[in-house]
């Protein structure tokens, strides 16, 4: 007998949906597709075999593309390429980038199953009743949000790139390309598609995404419109936020360190949060996401200890650049300045030495008393990522307040002291409508949001990323340099272009 | 009479005495002495395996003392061929008989290294000095790329599954080598094409010892003792070295620092003892024979702790029924595998440990960088402490029938049942890490199951068609194999307690169906055709089946009037092609769509219930390509045997040209067009080519002297001609990862080269010859170095390598060695690129320091450049790899043989690290290969 299928605990396509709960574990890989890296934690069976489990972690990947390429952070190791990032060196080789290329991908390819699986025809053949039916429809926009979530991320990054739905098949068939302005387009119709079928804000299950989300994404593509499509959009970025806004999301009474701790989902740190990455050390565990951010940012004479896990991977620090954002620095009155210092240089001579350059300590394993995480070998974190929360809302409100997008000064104003206030615990630090310049809110966004995978893209869309603005070993050199124009985008990877002759690539690479 | 042998005057037990054109018969006793009563005129033929016959009419003689002079190439010698047989002069494809007498001797674990050296074509590899671990046999280079690229290994007519069993270090092991009889070597595509879709990289038949009939009981106890020690080490700095360069560091803090000078890599290794024990009984009457064979191998490593243990016993019988015209054969292996691995990770950590410190501390427990969790653990406490222990039970059964059928003279029925079963029971336990407060021990018991099952049968008819002068074979069958591998753990988990894993159950199966027909026109030329139809359960129904066709012929020259009485006793010209194919992937639902559940530790939370997080396991859709199917592999082979001097003289050039097509090959798929980032898939195609020259000669033969050499060369070129569905000439590959960061790798697959290429940036040099840190060619003048910089350079696959054996016998002593070379081959230095430079030494990712690779007193390189063309360096040698000296003490009741034979005893190279025979080209924590030095004692009542 030559028809032979599996006898294990995997199941042909068939098969796998026997059972009612297939769809919401499948619709759970849509979102372990960001945090974890395959069906074993912390690492076996990966999703993507081209660099080593770790590494190939989304978050992990997304967080390197957006903060190692910026003064925000640089790492020390010798892994592969990762030190072109920072520099700005890098290559259609970098497998790093490959590496995120990848990963964009599978998680578009694996949300076009997701809605293969779950098509009507399929649905009405297996005879799903009426109840799960209605369950699936969540599950269908939440799993287009993901896509949309992730086409997002290919726009940023990469801006032209191979163009796939659930109307394609699997195979090996070559995708045709397609251009950035076309799929910003084709982001925002999934959205406002899918804006009245998902869960309205606050009313889905914490870590999945709901109505506000959706919103938030929105926000995020009108505002960068202009770098996308080359049209502006701010008045859009107006009436989403002003939504997010009034959903019932509060800035919390909390110290702003609460919200990076193992108990961010409960501290009350979240009633900021509108869609978190979930992270828990028993159950969702794998060496990117916060397991990296935490481990890889400890070194140096920083106690492991004192942020809950067995001991630091001595990577990531931070340059001057961000230390200087920072009125009195290290030891700014504002709170947000998590910096640490002791054994530390300010300045980087050489790149690969941890204790050059300050360490940032913003996420933590420990609850608000101090206490480990979950786990009890000290290795994977239960702290959640804040991927959208509401001061970003209140940021890009103001940002497109300034810009020319309509809404209000005084709203403006008010949001950004909210944050200043947590920041520096009362009104010292709050500003007035004056101070209110685009200077002020790309600087301001660094204070608030560093660390949270958002400074490339706001570099790029404040013309500060490559031709303009220096930090230290920006283009390898220690005071750092400008770079070309052209790296506002990434290069799609040479091993695509090797084997989709439909792809054209980025101009300069 | 007495039968004695020409090379020693000994007395040949065994030989079979028949007068010809009866069943009268006999054989020489333990002695040589015989009787039996024959008439005048009788002819009386005196037979022994290996040596030549003697037909003596018989004329009244009270006594026949004959002499057997023994064979070296027959020409008549049988040859299996798969599903079959033939002679080696009716031989068309390059098929290659290696026999007990040209075996490597010595305390042989594993059953390939007896071939090591001793064919054209074959390169056997070790994969270092672990006790019993396997080696890497490649037939002509290997045709696949990311598919198995290893011989099919087929033992007493049952293939082996070609991805092993678990738990064990060498599945060949289950063969002890003391059982078999010979090896036969199916290099070229005409001769393996009856295997079909396993067949591109050869096939090796190993056939082992049975009984002979009408031979005496005889027992032997052979015993080899043997003693291993290291060869050498990985240079690395000295207490004092380190010292010096830690003073350096700009945050030294000499508290970091020990008192001690301690040579880490002297404290892992031990002298390794064995023994191999072997009894062996064998009896053959008329119609019956049997031998059993029980043996004893316990091997240690050379790193402390390695352990390899075999007791196995080997049964085989034989019996003849209806005037011998039906033969049965049992073979039956029951083998227990025992290993204790000791934890490979020490050889890196003594390598890097700070040799400033000592290896206990001043109150007797071990030193250890407490609270550094990237630091090395204690490479002594590592091996002292961690424990893997395995079992596997594995009966190998091969139940024969051959039936010559009554109502047709030369036809027969043969039947194969093999079964090939397994069990693995292991237990692994590693302490909490003594560097990482709060982690916990680990302990993970595993258990497999491997069964593989099969059943073939084919008609054979042979006769000679009279008319024109031509004998005809034919053979017809068909065979079904399947494999069954069942793996189950239970291991700790993080949170501490011992959790059940999911079984993982893989099953496929194969069914096949052959057909060959051989001719011998006019004893001069020859022709084979063969064809196979293999069905594979891993492609979908469209591409399952394919048929694998090969054709030779073979032109008997010496037979030839023209070559009559001159200086050739053998020439024979052979020319063959054959498609064979490749479906040896892994995995096996490759080509359908299927889902895979994640584990709970791998689950994402969704919401809570009564503020408990409730974690949802996830399913996975898994990547497929529907329309996977067959690697097919094209082989031209033309060669030329030939014998000079009575074939005291002979040799063979064989020359092939190999490509393969529709590789699978495991490369990354277009973004967004499957379900992971790489996909097994038929793409591409490689190239090889390459000529064998064998040479053997009795340069001396005489009654007291004999002297026996073998050489043999091999020539070869691999390439890569197409690696994907695009037409970028500039597409490659990543491959080959290094240590030193994570996903570097110095290897590439590109069109055009070979695939063990490196990837290197080109180093520059000061006037003085020296490295300069971080300056290389920028070889695409952009004044930056970046990866665009990179070229290929140089490859770690030889141009070309060599065996030369030497045998010779005075009398009762025997001397044999043999030399083994390799020419062309390159190799990267991992631990002197990942170790020789400063930074690794004294900034370290925590509060430590450790050692480094000497070479940084060369270049001073202040951080790692692991990319330099520097590492890369000429790794050709020429290994003295086998020397044994024997004496024999023949006695009344025992005779007694000894020896002593030294392995590994001589390495010429100019390569700096540790060994140049590494197969993948990068040296990166070797286990190094032991030299060995072995006692032999066997005796036979």
């Amino acid at each position: 007998n030559l028809d032979l299928q599996p006898e294990d605990n995997r199941l042909t396509s068939g098969a796998a949906f026997d059972e009612p709960g297939a769809y919401k574990s499948f619709l759970a890989k849509l979102y372990a597709g960001i945090s974890v890296s395959g069906q074993e934690g912390p690492a076996g069976n990966p999703d993507l075999t081209g660099l080593d489990e770790g590494f190939s972690n989304y978050l992990r990947l997304y967080w390197s593309m957006q903060e190692l390429t910026t003064d925000e952070a640089i790492v020390g190791w010798n892994d592969g390429t990762i030190k072109d990032l920072h520099a700005q060196t890098w290559t259609s080789g970098n497998e790093f980038i490959r590496t995120m290329y990848s990963r964009i991908f599978y998680q578009v390819a694996l949300t076009n199953e997701f809605l293969r699986q779950t098509s009507d025809a399929k649905l009405d053949a297996r005879g799903v009743d009426a109840s799960l039916r209605s369950e699936i429809q969540n599950y269908r926009a939440e799993a287009r949000f993901m896509r949309a979530l992730t086409y997002w991320h290919a726009m940023d990054l990469f801006g032209n790139v191979p163009f796939v739905t659930e109307e394609d098949p699997i195979g090996a068939f070559l995708p045709q390309q397609i251009k950035r302005a076309d799929l910003f387009t084709y982001v925002e119709s999934e959205l406002l598609a899918i804006e009245n079928d998902i869960v309205a804000a606050r009313q889905n299950e914490y870590g999945r995404a709901d109505q506000a989300a959706v919103w938030m994404l929105l926000s995020k593509i009108y505002l960068n419109a202009e770098v996308y499509t080359g049209s502006p959009r701010y008045s859009e970025v107006i009436t989403y936020t002003t939504k997010v806004i009034g959903a019932g999301y509060t800035i919390p009474t909390n110290p702003y360190y609460h919200l990076f701790l193992a108990d961010n989902d409960t501290n009350g740190s979240q009633s900021e949060v509108i869609f978190p990455i979930t992270f828990d050390g028993l159950h969702t565990q794998s060496f990117g996401g916060m397991t990296f951010l935490i481990h890889a940012a400890v070194g140096g004479s920083m106690k492991p200890a004192d942020y809950g896990i067995n001991g630091g991977w001595a990577g990531l620090r931070t340059t001057s650049a961000l230390v200087e954002q920072f009125p009195g620095e290290a030891n700014s009155a504002d709170g947000r300045a998590l910096f640490y210092t002791d054994g530390q240089t300010k300045e980087i001579n050489n790149t690969s030495t941890f204790t050059q350059g300050y360490a940032v300590e913003k996420f933590r394993n420990v609850d608000v008393n101090g206490v480990a995480g979950s786990d009890p070998t000290g290795d994977i974190p239960d702290t959640d990522f804040p991927m959208f929360r509401l001061a970003d809302a209140y940021l890009m409100y103001a940002e497109a307040f300034v810009r020319g997008g309509g809404g209000s000064a005084a709203d403006a104003v008010t949001y950004i002291n909210q944050l200043r206030t947590r920041a520096y615990t009362n009104a010292s630090g709050n500003i007035n409508q004056a101070d209110l310049t685009l200077n002020f809110i790309l600087s301001e966004r660094s204070r608030e949001l560093f660390w949270e995978a958002h400074r490339r893209t706001d570099l790029i869309r404040f013309g500060q990323f490559s031709d303009q603005g220096i930090w230290p070993w920006k283009r390898n050199v220690p005071q750092g340099a400008t770079t070309e124009a052209f790296r506002d985008l990434m290069p799609l990877p040479a091993s695509d272009l090797g084997i989709n002759t439909n792809l054209e690539q980025n101009q300069g690479y | 009479g007495t039968v004695t042998d020409q090379a020693n005057a000994l007395p040949l037990p065994g030989v079979n005495i028949v007068i010809k054109g009866t069943t009268t018969g006999t054989t020489t006793d333990f002695d040589g002495n015989f009787s039996i009563s024959a008439n005048n005129g009788d002819v009386v033929v005196f037979s022994y395996v290996g040596y030549g016959s003697q037909e003596i009419i018989y004329t009244g003689q009270q006594r026949l003392n004959v002499v057997l002079i023994e064979d070296t190439a027959q020409l008549d010698e049988i040859v299996l061929i798969g599903y079959g047989s033939t002679t080696k002069q009716d031989a068309t494809g390059a098929v290659e008989k290696i026999g007990e007498k040209e075996f490597n001797q010595g305390a042989i674990v594993s059953p390939e290294q007896l071939l090591a050296g001793k064919s054209a074509g074959v390169r056997i590899t070790s994969g270092g000095g672990d006790p019993g671990g396997g080696s890497e046999i490649r037939i002509r280079g290997g045709a696949s790329l990311s598919a198995n690229n290893s011989p099919l290994i087929v033992v007493d007519g049952l293939p082996l599954d070609q991805r092993g069993v678990q738990g064990v270090r060498n599945q060949l092991n289950a063969i002890n080598p003391n059982d078999i009889e010979d090896f036969v070597i199916l290099k070229d595509a005409s001769a393996t094409a009856i295997y079909g879709s396993r067949a591109s990289n050869g096939v090796i038949l190993i056939t082992t010892k049975k009984g002979k009939t009408n031979s005496p009981f005889k027992v032997e106890y052979d015993l080899k003792a043997s003693v291993g020690t290291v060869s050498d080490y990985v240079d690395v700095l000295s207490a004092d070295q380190v010292r010096a360069i830690a003073l350096t560091d700009s945050n030294y803090n000499a508290s970091l620092l020990g008192n001690a000078n301690t040579d880490w890599q002297k404290h892992i290794y031990q002298t390794a003892v064995g023994a191999i024990h072997n009894v062996t009984v064998s009896k053959g009457y008329e119609s019956f024979n049997f031998r059993a064979n029980i043996n004893h191998t316990s091997q240690q490593g050379i790193l402390t702790g390695d352990l390899y243990e075999r007791n196995s016993i080997n049964l085989s019988a034989v019996k003849r029924l209806l005037n011998n015209n039906l033969k049965l054969t049992l073979t039956t292996k029951g083998i227990i595998d025992d290993n204790k691995f000791a934890d490979h990770g020490a050889i890196g950590a003594a390598v890097g440990f700070d040799p400033t410190q000592a290896v206990y501390n001043p109150d007797g427990s071990f030193f250890q960088h407490v609270g550094q969790n990237l630091a090395f653990t204690n490479p002594v406490f590592t091996l002292a402490n961690n424990n893997n222990r395995a079992r596997n039970q594995r009966n190998i059964t091969n139940f024969n029938i051959d039936y010559n059928l009554p109502f047709l003279e030369g036809l027969k029925f043969n039947l194969n049942a093999g079964l090939d079963y397994s069990e693995l029971s292991g237990k692994q336990y590693s302490p909490a890490s003594p560097n990482k407060p709060g982690s916990i021990n680990y302990e993970n018991f595993y258990e497999g199951l491997n069964r593989n099952s099969l059943l073939d049968f084919y008609f054979n008819y042979k006769t000679k068609l009279e008319s024109i002068n031509t004998n005809m074979d034919l053979t017809a069958g068909h065979s079904y194999q399947e494999f069954y591998i069942k793996s189950d753990r239970r291991e700790t988990e993080s949170s501490g307690s011992l959790i059940q894993r999911p079984t993982i159950i893989n099953r496929n199966a194969l069914e096949s169906y052959f057909a060959r027909a051989s001719f011998d026109f006019d004893n001069k030329y020859l022709l084979s055709l063969s064809l196979r139809r293999d069905g594979s359960s891993r492609f979908g129904e469209d591409n399952r089946w394919s048929n694998f066709p090969g054709v030779s012929i073979g032109w008997k020259m010496t037979n030839e009037e023209f070559l009559q009485n001159s200086l050739f006793s053998n020439l024979k010209l052979r020319a063959g092609w054959g498609k064979t194919g490749q479906q040896e992937i892994g995995q096996n639902y490759g080509y359908l769509g299927i889902y895979s559940p994640g584990r709970s530790d791998a689950s994402v939370q969704f919401g809570y219930v009564n503020g408990v997080p409730q974690f949802i396991n996830t399913l996975r859709p898994e990547e497929f390509d529907e329309n996977l199917k067959w690697e097919e592999t094209s082989q031209y082979n033309v060669a030329l045997d030939f014998g000079f001097f009575n074939e005291r003289l002979t040799g063979t050039v064989d020359a092939y040209y190999r490509e393969t097509t529709d590789l699978l090959a495991t490369i990354p798929t277009a973004a967004g067009s499957n379900l992971s980032d790489l996909l097994t898939t038929n793409v591409g195609s490689v190239l090889s080519k390459g000529i064998e020259i064998s040479l053997n000669g009795a340069l001396a033969r005489s009654t007291d002297f004999n002297w026996d050499l073998g050489f043999n060369v091999t020539f070869q070129e691999n390439k890569i001609t197409k690696l994907s569905l695009g037409e970028d000439p500039n597409f490659f590959i990543a491959q080959g990862g290094i240590s030193g960061g994570v996903g570097n790798n110095i290897q590439l697959w590109k069109e055009g080269l070979d695939p063990s290429t490196f990837y290197v940036f080109r180093q520059v040099y000061d006037t003085a010859g020296k490295p300069i840190e971080g300056a290389y060619v920028d070889v695409n003048g952009d004044n930056q170095i970046t990866e665009a910089d990179k070229q290929a350079y140089k490859k770690a696959s030889p141009d070309a390598y060599m065996g030369f054996t030497n045998t010779l016998n005075y009398k009762n002593l025997d001397f044999s060695f043999t030399f083994r070379g390799s020419f062309g081959n390159y190799m990267y230095d991992n631990v002197a690129s990942d170790r020789g430079n400063i930074t690794t030494i004294n900034d370290a990712p925590g509060q430590y320091y450790v050692n480094g690779h000497s070479n940084v007193l060369d270049t001073n390189f202040k951080n790692q450049n692991l990319f330099s063309d520097y590492y890369i360096s000429r790794a050709d040698f020429v290994k003295l790899d086998n020397v044994s000296l024997g004496y024999l003490i023949p006695g009344e009741k025992v005779d007694l043989r000894i020896s002593l034979t030294a392995t590994n005893l001589l390495t010429l190279t100019k390569f700096k690290g540790l060994d140049p025979e590494i197969s993948n080209g990068i040296d990166n924590n070797f286990y190094p290969r032991p030299q060995t030095f072995v006692l032999g004692l066997n005796f036979t009542f």
